[in-house]
């Protein structure tokens, strides 16, 4: 048990490293956890289905969901803890770093581009999103479309709250889709 | 006492958003977007587009970084570990209850039905946070070209998130420089 948490430990600190969020993670920790034995393919690629329906970053869900498959609860924690590593160093240093230097000209001409290159990665992300979200079984969902335009008529016009648009298309979901 | 105060106020937030943490951590940018830059006005969206272009060019989850850059921010060190915290929990103890009925879960179609009308409100949720994220974030012209250079290396040329970082720090350096020994006054009107 001790040995399969160390295991876990030293697989998700090397994914935590050497990863940069997102679908990025996904061959890493296929890598890991085929070649550990804790999982097989199909069962990979059943956590990256699941860690996008469900609430939660696919790093950490990849990491629970791995976790527990090789070693239970105890499992994910470790899992997940090892993956936050570099959060709680490497972004800590930079948070500090970030927050004394943020005056500074230099730090204001780095952010001048790196502010542009940040929208770009989000309009990126979008276009991916609408992509996975809107075509579904390869067809254009009008319904999907249709809970598109209601949230953001409900965002932009009436200002409602992110945790209410998320419960309303849950509900529109279950009524449209059948 | 008081940081004790400020960082239970933290977790609670925290906890709320990483409730609704879909579309990879975007939501919670948003979320982020309504409460601090639009309600408690504690934080500007250019301030906030900062920290999450810092937390997205740092290994890890970048929605991890990005609660810890704004914890330290609003409470220090113990306001960063708490964020982060606070933020994962509730998607670990959502997923360790969904790995153990997987299959139920798996084959329930209503389930399926409701998540499939959830990730249609992630677009319209990340379209919110980035709109007001826009403003203040091209000083110049040439910003413009960079945020189209990104755009395409990410979408079509699958460039690591990193490397675009990168290539928007040098771009800044390089766009300011020009620009000071041109002697422009930027936009915003407050060059040094």
């Amino acid at each position: 048990m001790t040995a399969t948490l160390l295991k876990l430990l030293w697989s998700f600190i090397k994914i935590g490293f050497t990863s940069f969020g997102g679908l990025s993670m996904v061959p890493l920790i296929s890598h890991e956890v085929v070649t550990n034995g804790w999982m097989d393919l199909s069962e990979v690629s059943d956590i990256v289905a699941i860690a996008e329906m469900t609430p939660g970053p696919l790093g950490l869900n990849c990491s629970t969901f791995a976790g527990i498959h090789a070693a239970g609860i105890p499992g994910a924690l470790v899992a997940c803890l090892a993956i936050l590593l570099p959060t709680f160093t490497i972004t800590a240093m930079a948070a500090v770093f970030f927050q004394k230097f943020q005056k500074s000209k230099w730090m204001e001409h780095i952010l001048t581009g790196v502010r542009p290159v940040c929208i770009g990665l989000i309009a990126g992300v979008i276009v991916s999103f609408c992509q996975t979200n809107y075509i579904l079984d390869s067809r254009l969902s009008f319904q999907a479309l249709f809970i598109g335009a209601v949230d953001l008529v409900l965002l932009f016009k009436w200002k409602v709250s992110i945790p209410n648009v998320i419960l309303l298309s849950a509900a529109l979901g279950l009524v449209l889709f059948r | 006492m008081n940081t004790f105060k400020k960082a239970v106020r933290l977790f609670g937030q925290f906890f709320q958003f990483g409730c609704f943490t879909f579309g990879g951590g975007w939501s919670i940018i948003a979320q982020m977007q309504h409460l601090y830059v639009e309600k408690e006005k504690t934080i500007t969206s250019q301030e906030l587009l900062d920290i999450t272009s810092v937390g997205r060019s740092l290994p890890g989850i970048m929605i991890g970084n990005v609660a810890m850059l704004y914890g330290y921010r609003a409470a220090g060190i113990v306001g960063g570990i708490v964020c982060v915290v606070a933020m994962v929990l509730p998607p670990m103890i959502i997923l360790s209850f969904i790995t153990y009925f997987y299959t139920i879960f798996k084959e329930h179609i209503w389930v399926m039905n409701a998540m499939t009308g959830v990730r249609a409100a992630i677009v319209p949720i990340i379209i919110s946070a980035a709109v007001n994220m826009v403003r203040g974030a091209f000083r110049f012209r040439p910003c413009y070209f960079l945020m189209a250079a990104a755009f395409v290396l990410y979408l079509f040329f699958n460039v690591n998130c990193a490397a675009l970082v990168v290539m928007g720090v040098v771009g800044g350096i390089v766009i300011c420089e020009i620009q000071e020994r041109r002697g422009l006054n930027d936009h915003d009107g407050n060059a040094s």
